[in-house]
């Protein structure tokens, strides 16, 4: 019997959710309408902007730094799970109160390690520039196993930073994460590694939303996505550094 | 020094980001079945529109 009897015997579907017109329904999107890696990339430059001027206000102001922590992070779970579509509205918002947060946990560690603050920026940049070489060069492959693998480290990373936080609370912390010992700094450079790996996830999708031609509005969710990953990385860094100075 | 150092490093990448992100990605990332495939294939025809063919191994049933 053919594997094809059941359109033979009943014909085709007239469920839209079956037809050509719905799995391709991008293709009716204007031209002009459509993600570009241009419009990407400049959106991530004007989310850099506001982040660098939001961190001008933090570093002047740290008092305002856990209250946009925790804005930034409502801020950045709505973009995420209720409104992508929205994201040209709360990406930026996201990126500016982020700033201010950024500023002021970076005036804490400078202050205490002069100059630490440049050496992270320096560093977080440089990773981003080799890893988008390493993408673009084809030197990094990212697949769906890929993907997963990172997943699945990011979900274990992110469970230990939320027992710790809960720890903290009745006056104790994971010692490999916050202390200084060589295991931490070990912990530090997986954590790193895994940050920048992301970097290479953020690439890749904004690469397929342009080849694809996805709606304007992913070019401010790929922007976004690759500011929260740019976020994490610093932070990483900066913790990594403290942890080796300190010793 | 070190500052400096670490500076020209951040304005230098940043610059090469900048450039690099707006041109397209090799050959070599593009053109390969195992890439991720996030929104789906939109150049794919699927059965219902006909244009698939049948499996040899279809004769072997009559």
């Amino acid at each position: 019997m053919s594997k094809h009897a059941a359109i033979n015997r009943f014909g085709r579907s007239a469920n839209p959710a079956f037809t050509k017109n719905f799995t391709s329904s991008f293709d009716s999107i204007p031209i002009s309408e459509r993600m570009t890696l241009d419009g990407a990339v400049n959106k991530t430059g004007i989310l850099l902007g506001l982040c660098f001027a939001g961190a001008f206000v933090g570093w002047n102001i740290p008092v305002l730094a856990i209250p946009s922590a925790i804005i930034g992070l409502i801020l950045a779970l709505v973009t995420i799970f209720r409104s992508p579509s929205k994201a040209g509205s709360t990406a930026p918002l996201y990126a500016l109160v982020q700033g201010i947060f950024l500023g002021g946990i970076t005036l804490m560690f400078e202050s205490q390690f002069d100059g630490i603050a440049i050496q992270a920026i320096g560093l977080t940049f440089g990773i981003l520039a080799s890893l988008l070489v390493c993408y673009k060069s084809g030197l990094i492959l990212p697949t769906e196993n890929f993907r997963l693998m990172l997943g699945a480290a990011i979900g274990g990373i992110m469970i230990l930073y939320l027992i710790n936080f809960v720890m903290s609370f009745f006056g104790s912390t994971l010692s490999f994460l916050t202390s200084n010992s060589l295991m931490s700094i070990g912990f530090s450079f997986a954590i790193i590694a895994v940050a920048s790996f992301t970097l290479v996830l953020d690439f890749d999708f904004i690469e397929e939303g342009a080849e694809k031609g996805m709606p304007k509005y992913m070019e401010w969710y790929g922007a976004f996505s690759l500011m929260v990953t740019l976020i994490w990385l610093y932070l990483e860094i900066l913790r990594l550094l403290a942890k080796i100075r300190s010793r | 020094m070190n500052s400096i150092v670490f500076g020209l490093l951040a304005v230098l990448s940043l610059y090469a980001f900048f450039k690099l992100a707006k041109v397209k990605a090799s050959s070599k990332q593009l053109n390969r079945n195992n890439r991720i495939n996030r929104f789906g294939d939109k150049n794919s025809d699927n059965i219902i529109e006909g244009e698939s063919e049948e499996v040899v191994e279809d004769n072997d049933d009559k």
